[in-house]
């Protein structure tokens, strides 16, 4: 695991005593490197963890997210290049510097075998991110989605420190490798029934469930566009990873206490993505897309039936990419048109065909088509909560409709429709924005070709 | 206490905005008006903003809407501060930023008078879905004092020469005979904008009659309703009139008179507030664009520009907000020529399209108002007279408001809006009382100036887009009859600017590019 932290701690260093005009090309191809070492952790073997040293491990579930992190260092960094062009010098370093501690944080968050490193980590990945949001966000609203950012999560994660010392004190261990051996059936009794609220309270808050979701839109879209990469990529996952390492130590009660949030991400889908249809901000549109997702993780995780892990992980990964290309392809159309309305930028096709091709293909994924892992997920989770009850068939099918209608008006509001004068002279896609778009999309691709390393430890 | 709530309770209701909108507006909404800046959530009866008298300074800090008393002050103001930190409230921890504008909007309007108040309205009446568009309306003056609107006559013809303008004021009158439908604003009382339907007389004399008659022509092609008189009918009809030297008269008798200009401005800025524009009281000092060298499909290069930023610097200080924005819409009236030159239209060789200035000027108008107890009656039309020298009836007690269009050569200096009497003396009073012999005793009672935003071109409006500056619109330059114009070309730029095209009244003719390929679009009844 040290040859990953090691060089991702050293990135920092190399950004700082870099010259100015190597700063962008340095960090983006160390940081390729760094994930090209982390994707021999793919490795898995079987049903068991890889145990790398007494604080971290890596089994199937975190691995792919592993990698999808450290592929997202350099791809945060390309995208950003554009708009960090008129800062100076040392601000450009710092953001750098901002991104490469998030990343840092976020590896070792997902290969903790200690609860409470776990957390701790989970915690500190808030900082840089709300710093990265309130200084290099766009608008005077950024201040207040920061502000909702961090007091959601931190509010919502409190009671999970009070939770794991409780059960350090009873099982007398919070190593992950460890528990999930020793766990017992716990009765169903009030301070039960308030520690499992406590365990998932964080988790369900970064998903986020339905409820719980305020922060989210407001914090995609006040963030510059790294900032949005990185959240809906990672942060959200962090949720579920956690949501899923956790409720292998809550059993029975899950069974009963899952009932409101079940009712609430299944509800909270459909109302998403109804919502999605109604919106003018392209990136609003995206993020509430990001909601009705993990609302779908959520269901699974929650269902806790092998069919339903797998099809979380699944999903996970493939939001993961898709989500974060959506973001840079609105990002290129902010930063040409100076607005992220959609209305004011059309027949896009037009002008820039390439970049129409990578919004089909973008569009096309969210949608969930066939062969890519984002239909795997989402055809796995409505199983498997088709087999818990029936009745959830409706709520889902129309979920999927939904997701359906709005991505195609997404993309036929963009990409076609009237001409008008103002978006005469855009720039051409620039060959960084379609790398960008490039690296995104393979993975998502290739992963289509072999999905079952993103598949998750019950495979 | 209690009818704060009811009031926030009645405020939230009509508007109802989600939660998860991304202008992250205040759940719990402004009580206290600031001038009409933010303007999203609040219905204007609740604020003490009023809008029939001239606005508050912006800068009012107490809130005091309960009667006076320091205690009261203050309490409100711990009140403002709490409500700001919260969530929900815009608080900036470093500096109070509530007086700049916001650091983006969609489009910036240059001018807050009727065209762009108008622009304003249309541009968030015709998107399609409701609240896409963020629009911010940059006027450097709140209380109108030097603002052609405000200053104008008033009065409303379909009496053009061109059949663009016929078809312009016709959607206008509709527009303002059924203002209450258009700018209703829930809890607020109905706008009266006292439309006298007086109509026009525009008198001819031989040698205007042959164009009188084919103008009349064309208007009553586009649906006006004007009738010819000859000079024994204008005797029966108007017996005041004097008709020496007038050979026909053409009157119009429906959809035509005058109206109070500062209702209808002040009833657009109440709608516009409650569709959610953004209001600021700043000047546009700086356009920051960018450029891109591009080749039309003949293979020759232009450059064409666009604008990213606008600098809105505020008043009295040397503070600025930059604001980014996908569309400027230039309606600033007659000083649009310098908020062209600031967007760089008209630096290049002339005669090329780079060099091709926006050709608004400011030209010095007088009106003025005088009493005649003798004078013509309540059925009074506006007339003008051949010389070019009108009138019309003001109120009920025997008050008349008139003027005159000086010469090229006699054209007043428009540095200020000083009043020339003499003008009057000289160049008003003698055709008048030439015209109506019961003015030859009149006691002038007041005069103002105001401005002319003209076209020195063709004297006709310019509308669209600039062919190289390809996201600054225009919608100004209407030469004196901007006021009656400005509802249909307020819909005309925003269908522009949504659609692309002209979709209700074609008004092609009027772009930009005439200026370079010399096509005039000339205006004969200019007055």
């Amino acid at each position: 695991m040290l040859k990953i932290i090691i060089p991702t701690a050293m990135l920092m260093p190399m950004t700082w005593l870099s010259k100015p005009n190597m700063i962008w090309i340095n960090s983006t191809t160390y940081s390729l490197l760094i994930s090209l070492i982390s994707l021999s952790y793919l490795n898995q073997l079987g049903d068991n963890s890889l145990n790398l040293s007494l604080l971290f491990f890596s089994d199937s579930l975190s691995a792919p997210l592993l990698v999808l992190t450290t592929w997202l260092l350099p791809l945060m960094l390309v995208a950003s290049q554009s708009h960090l062009s008129k800062e100076t010098l040392a601000r450009k370093k710092l953001y750098i510097t901002m991104l490469i501690t998030l990343q840092l944080l976020l590896i070792m968050t997902f290969t903790a075998t200690e609860l409470i490193m776990f957390y701790i980590l989970f915690e500190a990945t808030l900082i840089p991110t709300l710093i990265i949001i309130t200084r290099w966000g766009n608008q005077t609203e950024r201040l207040n989605a920061g502000l909702y950012f961090l007091l959601y999560t931190l509010v919502g994660s409190l009671p999970l420190l009070v939770a794991l010392l409780y059960i350090q004190n009873t099982t007398g261990t919070l190593n992950f490798l460890i528990i999930q051996y020793w766990t017992k059936p716990i009765s169903t009794t009030w301070s039960n029934i308030f520690l499992w609220l406590a365990c998932m309270m964080a988790f369900v808050v970064k998903m986020p469930l339905y409820g719980l979701h305020l922060w989210l839109p407001k914090a995609h879209v006040e963030a510059p566009i790294a900032g949005s990469m990185v959240l809906a990529a990672v942060l959200l996952k962090l949720g579920g990873y956690g949501m899923m390492r956790i409720t292998i130590l809550l059993n029975p009660t899950t069974n009963q206490m899952a009932y409101p949030f079940m009712m609430l991400s299944l509800w909270g889908m459909v109302m998403t993505s109804s919502i999605c249809l109604r919106q003018t901000d392209l990136k609003s549109v995206i993020a509430y897309s990001s909601v009705s997702h993990m609302a779908l993780v959520i269901v699974a995780v929650l269902i806790q039936t092998p069919w339903s892990y797998m099809g979380a992980t699944a999903l996970m990964i493939a939001r993961g990419l898709t989500s974060s290309m959506l973001f840079c392809l609105a990002n290129s159309n902010d930063e040409r048109v100076h607005s992220r309305t959609m209305i004011l930028a059309r027949v896009l096709q037009a002008i820039l065909p390439l970049m129409a091709a990578w919004w089909l293909l973008a569009s096309l994924a969210n949608l969930a088509l066939p062969p890519t892992i984002n239909l795997i997920g989402e055809l796995f989770v409505v199983m498997a909560s088709f087999s818990w009850s029936n009745m959830t068939i409706v709520l889902m099918g129309t979920n999927i409709i939904i997701t359906a209608l709005y991505t195609l008006y997404m993309l036929t509001t963009t990409q076609r429709g009237k001409y008008t004068h103002h978006i005469k002279n855009i720039n051409p896609s620039f060959t960084r924005e379609n790398t960008l778009m490039a690296l995104h999309l393979l993975p998502l691709l290739l992963l289509s070709l072999n999905p079952k390393i993103a598949l998750g430890p019950i495979y | 206490m209690l009818r704060r709530t009811l009031l926030l309770g009645l405020c939230r209701g009509p508007l109802g905005r989600g939660l998860g909108t991304h202008r992250g507006g205040s759940i719990l909404g402004k009580v206290e008006g600031r001038g009409g800046y933010r303007g999203s959530w609040m219905a204007p009866s609740s604020s003490s903003v009023t809008f029939r008298t001239q606005d508050p300074a912006h800068d009012v800090k107490t809130v005091g809407r309960l009667g006076g008393g320091d205690r009261d002050g203050k309490m409100s103001e711990i009140k403002k501060k709490i409500q700001s930190i919260l969530p929900g409230g815009d608080w900036n921890p470093l500096y109070d930023t509530s007086h700049l504008p916001p650091e983006s909007s969609d489009v910036v309007i240059v001018g807050g008078g009727v065209l762009g108040l108008s622009v304003a309205y249309w541009l968030k009446k015709l998107e399609k879905p409701r609240g896409a568009i963020r629009v911010l309306v940059v006027e450097r003056d709140h209380t109108y004092s030097r603002a052609s609107t405000v200053l104008s006559v008033g009065g409303i013809r379909q009496q053009f020469s061109v059949p663009e303008n016929v078809q312009l004021s016709l959607f206008s009158i509709d527009f303002l005979r059924n203002i209450n439908e258009y700018l209703a604003v829930a809890d607020d009382p109905p706008l009266d904008i006292q439309f006298n339907p007086s109509g026009y007389l525009l008198l001819a004399s031989e040698k205007g009659a042959a164009i009188m008659e084919n103008n009349v022509k064309v208007q009553r092609q586009e649906g006006a309703k004007v009738c010819l008189m000859s000079p024994e009918q204008l005797r029966n009809k108007f017996p005041w009139i004097n008709t020496e030297g007038v050979a026909l008269a053409s009157y119009g008798m429906e959809h035509e008179g005058w109206f109070d200009p500062w209702c209808l401005l002040q009833g657009l800025r109440r709608k516009v507030q409650s569709m959610g524009v953004l209001f600021c009281r700043g000047e546009v000092t700086r356009f920051m664009s960018s450029s891109n060298l591009m080749k039309t499909a003949s293979g020759e290069e232009v450059n064409l520009k666009r604008i990213h930023e606008v600098h809105v610097k505020i008043d009295q200080s040397l503070e600025y907000q930059p604001v980014e924005c996908a569309i400027v819409i230039n309606a600033a009236g007659a000083w649009s020529g310098q908020v062209a030159e600031l967007a760089g239209i008209g630096k290049g060789p002339p005669g090329t399209l780079q060099g091709t200035k926006l050709p608004v000027e400011l030209r010095k108008r007088y009106v003025y108002l005088w009493h005649c107890p003798q004078g013509p009656g309540l059925e009074t039309p506006f007339v003008i007279d051949p010389s070019g020298t009108y009138f019309r009836r003001e109120g009920l007690g025997h008050n008349y408001l008139g003027g005159c269009s000086p010469t090229e050569e006699e054209e007043p200096d428009p540095g200020n809006l000083e009043v020339d009497h003499d003008f009057f003396q000289d160049r008003v009073w003698p055709p008048l009382a030439q015209r109506v012999p019961a003015f030859e005793t009149l006691k002038v009672r007041s005069a103002w100036a105001g401005y002319y935003d003209y076209n020195t071109f063709d004297q006709n409006g310019v509308v669209g887009p600039h062919p190289l500056v390809i996201n600054m619109y225009f919608a100004t330059g209407f030469s004196g009859h901007g006021l009656q114009q400005a509802p249909a070309v307020g819909r005309a730029v925003a269908e522009m600017v949504l659609e692309g095209h002209f979709q209700t009244i074609n008004l092609s003719s009027f772009l930009f590019s005439r200026f370079y390929s010399g096509e005039k679009v000339q205006e004969h009844n200019i007055i």
